[in-house]
């Protein structure tokens, strides 16, 4: 029989058997973390939505007259018997979704869902790169925060970790997941390998060679990486990586953002030790016919609805461990402009999902939109400070109790969001 | 730089050196003098290439085939004086980035060459070759109420860059004006970079350009800093690489590169605060004289217009930090460096008004009321892209760390801080020790730090002697500091192109190995730089493609790189697997134990199911790897990855199409790499490559 050392960071190290029953990993879990559950962990799945959403799209108030009159191109009725695909979803609490988001509707009606509005940063910035600056790193204002807020809440966990504890489904880490706590950067899963394109056998060969000495490598870094990565390695064909199949109920779009999320439920149900992931999701800056029922905004949400309801069904049993949040770095004017679409604004909105969150609620607080009332006359003013729901869902779903570590220069109060 | 601010200080440079009087006389050395046997390396224990190849290692991107017998033969301190005095004569790196046109522009030129995006959509909007998506959107039903919503953000773009026909049109507009892609330009930024690294002979300047670069770091995702991140390395960084702190200081301050990512530029005095030009103007009307009343009235004619001008522009006003503060946490003092947030405010407010003359297309919003406020001699100051502008600096008195600045001289104030910071010896501990994790360990010997800082203070901030303290210490030379360091993902691509005698001819794909191994060059959005330790470049992810980048260059799989590795050994042909690692590890590693390396190695490279395979007919690639040759610039390397470049790209900016990235991939056809199974000597270099012992300097 095979035995293999595993290594933990946080300096376990188990010896472990192989090649039967369940994944060797989830052993190594289970004898070096005595606490965790059997099998996966809590895991924060995490979207960005690059290019600022237009929050009051996503999820408007119903019947709001000023909104109808700043928006005459871009309002969409509620409900009306003459074109029902074209209408707001009524989500019965005032507000409706946009109906390109209709795949997210069960999840609504099932209480898992959940949606904060007038969300933002108390920076007052309209730049995109400012302000993901900002969102990335929890600390609006300030420029030099070496890491981002992903990597202080990996570091948090404290307890072991395999090399797949966060990972970012993208060519780069993302100044989120900047900092000290390792964490992976990867677009494609199968990439990760010892890889020689055309000569196979070299590789795997290569790969044998490669191990052994890192192996005995003095340098105590080199050494513990090169068993994790080959650790990760294993892992991934231990998880049949060639011949997973997300389940079939799971109706993935063909996009990048439904790659990403679909690699991402293949680790959390792989138990490689995954529990912060982070994707993105491109296009939203709609300074251009915006459209309504149809157009960029729709095509863009029904792409990320369509790819959040497909993730849930792939997740099936391991759903009661997941908890996804979306984000986007600041809303859009309140006004239409003159081509048919909304410019950089402020407050917008986004959605948490998991069986724990208080679901079927539009949480925070969207003010009146009368024109007085706007973030310097333009704007949707942030009621709920992002950091109010990030530190809400670090905390009871990873278990991070010290928000002063995880969002320094920041007392605000958590908003409810999570049952438990 | 305008002028030495330090004769202009005597009293605060006299008493920081007063701390280091000691040692200001052994700093104080012709540098010119006999260079014999200053470098303790004999004491060390040492031979002559034992010396060479841990200077290569060091102040150099790894040693080239030969080159630790060369320097041994020079002897390890003639070659140390001469990378100081950067004196060798280039003979490579000329020919080799001659062709790179972009990097001898001015940034009016440049700008000019490769538009940004929204500048070309409006020229083609004006020009009437596309619509303007403000007429596109005028024409629908809201009309003119929503036209005169529209504000000066919309009007930079095009509808309809999804539709081919206007995407032609876009692309013919360009060729016909000679534009090119920013893309481009980027690939020859990060194309000179390799060059220079693999080839220059002054090697020592360039690793410390990359260590200042990152240490003074800008970024390419920052769209407004972008196109000025050439110039910023060129102007700024390279040209100060081993001359003084303080020069440095004050060109990485002045350049709109900086003044664009720290936002300085868009720093305004207070509303409440008296401006520099109010004061200028009180002043001339004061004057009075003969021509007093035409004075006057030209004077209140001029002010006049100028705040109509600002009242029209609305742009928002009022001091912004983020430099002042970056400036002292980052780039001088330490975040514990003894500032308080009073300081962080009176900095900012002794830089407002420094900010960036915009060359290109914008200038013209602007040139008529600078060109006016010039004449009018009201305190407005140009050098360069550099603008001073007194009416947005707030001249009244300020105090930082201690020093009084009286109100009312203009751009003084941010060359007074910049004094203030280059003088104090929090500044001196922080650059001290940086210099000391970059060249000796991640945790650098703390006596050693003292020496360098103490060095620092004494010689005003001159970088050769500090690095002279550095190498002339025991602690550079000891043992327990030998192979300390792990090479950064660039340091990898550079030295394993050294070790090799690479003949590199296109470095773009090159580049993509460093981002997958962690490092996208210009391209960190922090302005904290790299973390400069082995943690932020040691992780499962990034190790592997260290051993992958091994393996593919050393079997001929990155593009733009050719190798002759049986010419590192004379041309012969090695006998065996065996032979070959006992051959290609002294010449890869040279001066090193690599025993251990041999040793591990041996039983795999027995492994007859691999010596049975490797003859036989070229595999075909499998298409999933073939995309690697297809990826879009930054490392990305999967299929998925192509497909979806154009929404990848603008995640800074939104989500529009990028135009000019398809006019990059239209003109891109390169015929796929030929990938034939790697000879045994391809095997073991790669395996060499991808060693533990490689990763390490």
């Amino acid at each position: 029989m095979l035995t293999r050392r595993v290594f933990l960071k946080g300096g376990g190290m188990a010896l472990l058997a192989f090649g039967a029953g369940p994944t060797f990993l989830n052993r190594a879990a289970l004898a070096a973390a005595p606490k965790a559950s059997p099998g996966r962990r809590k895991v924060l799945v995490t979207i960005f939505q690059r290019g600022a959403m237009d929050g009051l799209m996503a999820v408007s108030p119903v019947g709001d007259r000023s909104l109808a009159s700043y928006r005459p191109r871009l309002g969409m009725s509620a409900a009306t018997a003459s074109e029902p695909e074209s209408a707001m979803l009524d989500l019965g609490v005032g507000f409706g979704l946009h109906p390109a988001f209709s795949d997210l509707t069960p999840l609504w009606k099932e209480r898992r869902l959940a949606v904060v509005h007038a969300v933002g940063s108390p920076d007052p910035t309209r730049s995109h790169f400012d302000a993901q600056d900002y969102m990335e790193t929890g600390t609006p204002g300030r420029k030099g925060t070496a890491s981002g807020w992903l990597n202080r809440a990996a570091g948090l966990l404290g307890h072991d970790a395999t090399p797949f504890r966060a990972v970012a489904m993208t060519p780069a880490l993302p100044r989120s997941l900047y900092g000290d706590t390792s964490a992976l950067a990867v677009t494609n899963l199968a990439d990760f390998k010892v890889r020689l394109p055309g000569a196979d056998h070299v590789a795997k060969s290569a790969a044998g060679g490669f191990e052994s000495m890192y192996e005995q490598t003095s340098q105590s870094l080199l050494q513990s990486s090169g068993a994790e990565a080959f650790d990760a390695i294993h892992m991934l064909s231990d998880a049949h990586l060639a011949s997973y199949r997300p389940d079939p109920a799971a109706n993935y779009p063909s996009s990048p953002l439904a790659q990403s999320l679909r690699q991402i439920a293949q680790l959390v149900k792989s138990d490689v030790g995954l529990e912060v992931a982070f994707a993105e999701s491109g296009g939203w800056d709609t300074h251009v016919q915006q459209g309504t029922s149809n157009g960029t905004f729709a095509r863009r949400a029904r792409d990320l609805g369509q790819t959040i309801a497909a993730f849930w069904t792939d997740l099936g049993a391991a759903q009661s461990d997941v908890v996804l949040m979306t984000m986007t770095e600041f809303g859009r004017t309140v006004r239409e402009n003159g081509s048919g679409g909304t410019d950089h604004g402020h407050g917008s909105c986004l959605f948490v999902l998991g069986d724990q969150v208080d679901g079927g609620k539009v949480h925070g607080r969207l003010e009146s939109l009368a024109q007085d009332a706007l973030y310097e006359g333009r704007d949707l003013p942030v009621t709920t400070d992002f950091r109010a729901v990030f530190s809400e869902v670090a905390g009871k779903h990873l278990g991070i109790r010290d928000h002063a570590k995880l969002f320094p220069d920041w007392n605000g109060g958590r908003i409810s969001l999570l049952r438990g | 730089m305008r002028r030495s601010k330090i004769n202009s200080r005597p009293i605060l440079w006299a008493m920081s050196s007063l701390l280091a009087v000691s040692l200001a006389a052994s700093a104080a050395r012709d540098p010119g003098a006999s260079a014999a046997h200053r470098l303790p390396w004999r004491e060390a224990g040492l031979t002559a290439r034992e010396a060479a190849a841990r200077l290569l290692d060091r102040f150099a991107f790894g040693a080239r085939p030969g080159e630790v017998d060369r320097v041994a033969a020079m002897g390890p301190d003639a070659w140390f004086e001469h990378q100081l005095a950067a004196d060798f004569p280039e003979a490579r790196v000329p020919a080799k980035l001659a062709p790179l046109h972009s990097l001898a522009m001015t940034s009016e030129q440049y700008l000019s060459t490769y538009p940004p995006r929204a500048a070309m959509y409006r020229e083609a909007v004006a020009a009437g070759v596309v619509e303007s998506k403000r007429e596109v959107g005028a024409k629908g039903p809201a009309g003119a109420a929503g036209a005169a919503a529209a504000n000066d953000a919309a009007a930079n773009q095009v509808t309809g860059l999804d539709r081919p026909e206007i995407r032609e049109k876009l692309l013919d507009f360009a060729r016909r004006k000679g534009y090119r892609t920013q893309r481009e330009a980027i690939g020859e930024l990060v194309s000179q970079k390799v060059y220079r690294a693999v080839y220059a002979e002054n090697q020592l300047q360039e690793v410390m350009t990359d260590f200042w670069f990152n240490h003074f770091n800008v970024t390419l995702t920052k769209n407004r800093s972008r196109p000025f991140v050439m110039s910023y390395e060129r102007d700024a960084i390279r040209p100060n690489a081993l001359g003084t702190f303080r020069g440095l200081l004050e060109a990485t301050a002045k350049h709109p590169a900086m003044l664009l990512y720290l936002d300085n530029a868009e720093s305004t005095a207070n509303t409440g605060a008296h401006t520099s030009m109010a004061r200028s103007v009180e002043r001339q009307r004061d004057e009075g004289g003969m021509f007093g009343g035409f004075r006057r009235r030209r004077l209140d004619e001029g002010m006049r217009r100028f705040g109509a001008e600002q009242k029209a522009k609305k742009k928002p006003q009022g001091l912004n930090e983020n430099y002042a503060r970056e400036l002292m946490e980052l780039h001088t003092l330490g975040v514990d460096g003894g500032y308080t947030q009073d300081d962080v405010i009176a900095v900012a407010r002794a830089f407002t008004g420094w900010t960036v003359y915009p060359p290109g297309p914008l200038r013209k919003n602007v040139q008529t009321r600078v060109e006016r406020a010039m004449r009018a001699d009201v305190g407005f100051e140009l050098q360069g892209d550099f603008l001073f502008r007194s009416d947005t600096h707030d001249a009244d008195p300020k105090l930082v760390l201690g020093h009084t600045l009286a109100g009312g001289r203009g751009m003084a104030d941010g060359e007074d801080v910049l004094d203030i910071l280059a003088a104090h010896p929090s500044t001196a501990r922080l650059i001290a020790r940086k210099l000391a994790v970059r060249f000796v360990a991640d945790e650098p010997p703390q006596a050693l730090v003292d020496r360098m800082a103490q060095t620092f203070t004494a010689t005003h901030g001159d970088l050769k002697a500090v690095l002279r303290t550095l190498a002339e210490s025991t602690e550079f030379w000891s043992p327990a500091t030998r192979r300390q360091k792990i090479k950064s993902p660039f340091e990898v691509a550079a030295s394993s192109l050294r070790a090799l005698g690479a003949e590199v001819t296109d470095p773009v794909d090159t580049v993509r190995w460093i981002a997958r191994m962690g490092q996208q060059l210009y391209a960190y959005q922090a302005p904290t730089g790299w973390p400069d330790r082995a943690t932020q470049w040691v992780n499962s992810g990034a190790l592997l493609n260290r051993m992958n980048f091994g393996l593919q260059l050393a079997s001929g799989r990155v593009r733009g790189v050719s190798l002759d590795l049986e010419r590192l050994d004379g041309g012969r042909e090695p006998e065996s697997r065996e032979a070959a690692l006992a051959t290609y590890v002294p010449l890869l590693l040279p001066e090193r134990d690599g025993g251990e390396t041999v040793r591990l190695l041996t039983p795999m490279l027995r492994d007859p199911a691999l010596a049975g395979r490797v003859v036989g007919a070229a595999p075909e690639a499998e298409p999933g790897e073939m995309d690697e040759e297809t990826a879009p610039f930054f490392g990305r390397g999967a299929r998925q990855e192509e497909s979806t470049t154009d929404r990848r790209r603008e995640t800074k900016s939104g989500g529009k199409q990028d135009y000019f990235d398809s006019l990059d991939r239209l003109d891109r056809n390169r015929p796929p790499l030929h990938l034939e199974p790697p000879t045994p000597l391809e095997q073991v270099v790669g395996l060499i490559l991808g060693s533990p012992e490689f990763q390490r300097r």
